[in-house]
């Protein structure tokens, strides 16, 4: 039985670690160009960028899941869109909205004195985004980064609200079918695992930029 | 031949008129001090020759070069070019946080100047000896002084090699004990023939260093002249007024 119940909790187990990893692929990069769409200057972008970071924010991923699965079929015919797919994008989405504001807050941190600086220096603005800025963001981000991916960790469950096999309902099978209660604990076993080894890597990560203060 | 010339320079923050018609002519060697109470224009003025601040109207002409002609300013690209002549030290230090000194200072060498990495550091490491900081060139800023840090970023511009050094209040955000050390530091560039702007509260600097003052109020320039007529014997009511005031 152990035996059974833990090759099923892993095969589960990588659905939540593939929706993990995509979503973190795809959802860094596209979070810094909703971050620079909303910080854009030109208004009506920025404008447009916050209303769309306010809907994702401002409503249940469980419903984004919901909308992604079912509406490219009701709404547009198209029914081409996997399970897992449908998961992927409302997964990349979401994230990408919490992540540009992350980026947002730790771009605007950064002090005006260290621009400057460099425009004195001759520097363009290129220069001094990737040469002085974006370092300092990258520290400063560190900490709300890794809250967040942590919390990315255990919302993959929510996957199961569109019939992703994932493990958290694997788990909940058991209890259903077998009538046992120790997958469950088994389960968040899995989630506890995997979340000790991204602390201990955002702590290292912490770490590296603690030669410096500011 | 004047290696800096502002003409006519207008600057306005909404409707609040900050500077409203500045001529200055700096020549190759000259050390001028501008001084003035705090709101007259006078760090506004410093940071619109580098398009920190972007004036609205006038021109600035820098060895040659227009910087901005009739309130427009020159493209970027050209204006990069000049700029890299331009030395600016800051009220606040804003050396880099993250890179040691010695990396603060070779940085626009590599970047902007293509300078190769032994000679960038080798001129560095010279500027370091110059502001008495040798010891201290893999410090990172945290770990330094105010003053430390401001001779960092006096050895940061000088780096460049720049035509101009740029001094806006340098010693403004430091107690008097440390702002010696970097009047120390500039006394030696006044004495070496850089050619210096610096605002400034220091009137004793001024005074000691300066080989022409400039006393700025309410966006205009009041009175011009050597130390000794603007400093000691003012004529205009308001320079008598705010010096009056400063020297007790």
């Amino acid at each position: 039985m152990f035996l059974t119940v833990t090759t099923k909790l892993l095969e589960a187990f990588s659905v939540n670690i593939k929706i993990f990893f995509i979503t973190l692929l795809f959802a860094m990069p596209l979070g810094m160009i909703i971050a620079m769409g909303s910080m854009c200057k030109f208004k009506p972008l920025s404008f447009i960028t916050r209303v769309f970071v306010w809907i994702i924010r401002g409503t249940p991923l469980m419903l984004q899941l919901i909308l992604f699965m079912y509406g490219p079929g009701l709404i547009f015919g198209y029914t081409g869109l996997s399970r897992i797919n449908a998961a992927l994008i409302a997964f990349v989405i979401n994230y990408a909205a919490y992540f540009s504001e992350i980026y947002r807050g730790g771009i605007e941190s950064i002090s005006k004195g260290q621009y400057e600086a460099g425009y004195a220096l001759g520097m363009s603005k290129i220069q001094v985004f990737f040469r002085i800025v974006f370092m300092q963001v990258v520290k400063r981000i560190v900490a709300p980064m890794s809250n967040e991916i942590i919390t990315l960790v255990k919302d993959t469950s929510l996957a199961r609200i569109i019939m992703v096999v994932e493990i958290t309902q694997t788990a909940q099978n058991f209890v259903a079918t077998k009538a046992i209660i120790w997958p469950v604990f088994y389960s968040g076993a899995f989630y506890l695992i995997f979340c000790g080894i991204l602390t201990v890597l955002f702590g290292y990560i912490e770490k590296k930029f603690d030669y410096y203060r500011g | 031949m004047a290696i800096l010339e502002a003409k006519n320079i207008c600057k306005n923050f909404g409707k609040l008129e900050v500077l409203r018609g500045i001529d200055i002519e700096v020549n190759r060697g000259e050390v001028v001090a501008i001084i003035g109470p705090s709101g007259s224009g006078k760090s506004t003025f410093l940071r619109c020759l580098n398009k920190l601040e972007q004036i609205n109207d006038g021109t600035i002409i820098f060895d040659g070069e227009v910087i901005a002609e009739n309130g427009v300013y020159a493209n970027d690209k050209v204006l990069r070019k000049i700029f890299k002549k331009m030395g600016m030290v800051f009220q606040n230090f804003n050396l880099f946080p993250q890179k040691s000194v010695i990396e603060n200072i070779i940085e626009a060498p590599l970047i902007v100047k293509k300078e190769k990495k032994e000679d960038a550091i080798t001129h560095a490491r010279k500027l370091l000896n110059e502001v008495g900081l040798s010891d201290k060139e893999n410090a990172y800023p945290c770990q330094l002084s105010g003053g430390q840090q401001q001779r960092v970023a006096i050895a940061r511009a000088l780096a460049m090699n720049p035509e101009i050094m740029l001094f806006d209040e340098p010693t403004s955000a430091l107690d008097p004990e440390l702002t010696g050390e970097v009047l120390a530091v500039m006394r030696k560039l006044a004495a070496e023939k850089n050619t210096m702007i610096v605002v400034t509260h220091e009137m004793g600097f001024a005074r000691e260093v300066a080989s022409r003052v400039i006393f700025m109020d309410n966006g205009v320039i009041v009175e011009e002249g050597t130390p000794d007529e603007v400093l000691s014997n003012p004529k205009n009511e308001r320079t008598k007024q705010f010096l009056n005031r400063v020297l007790k």
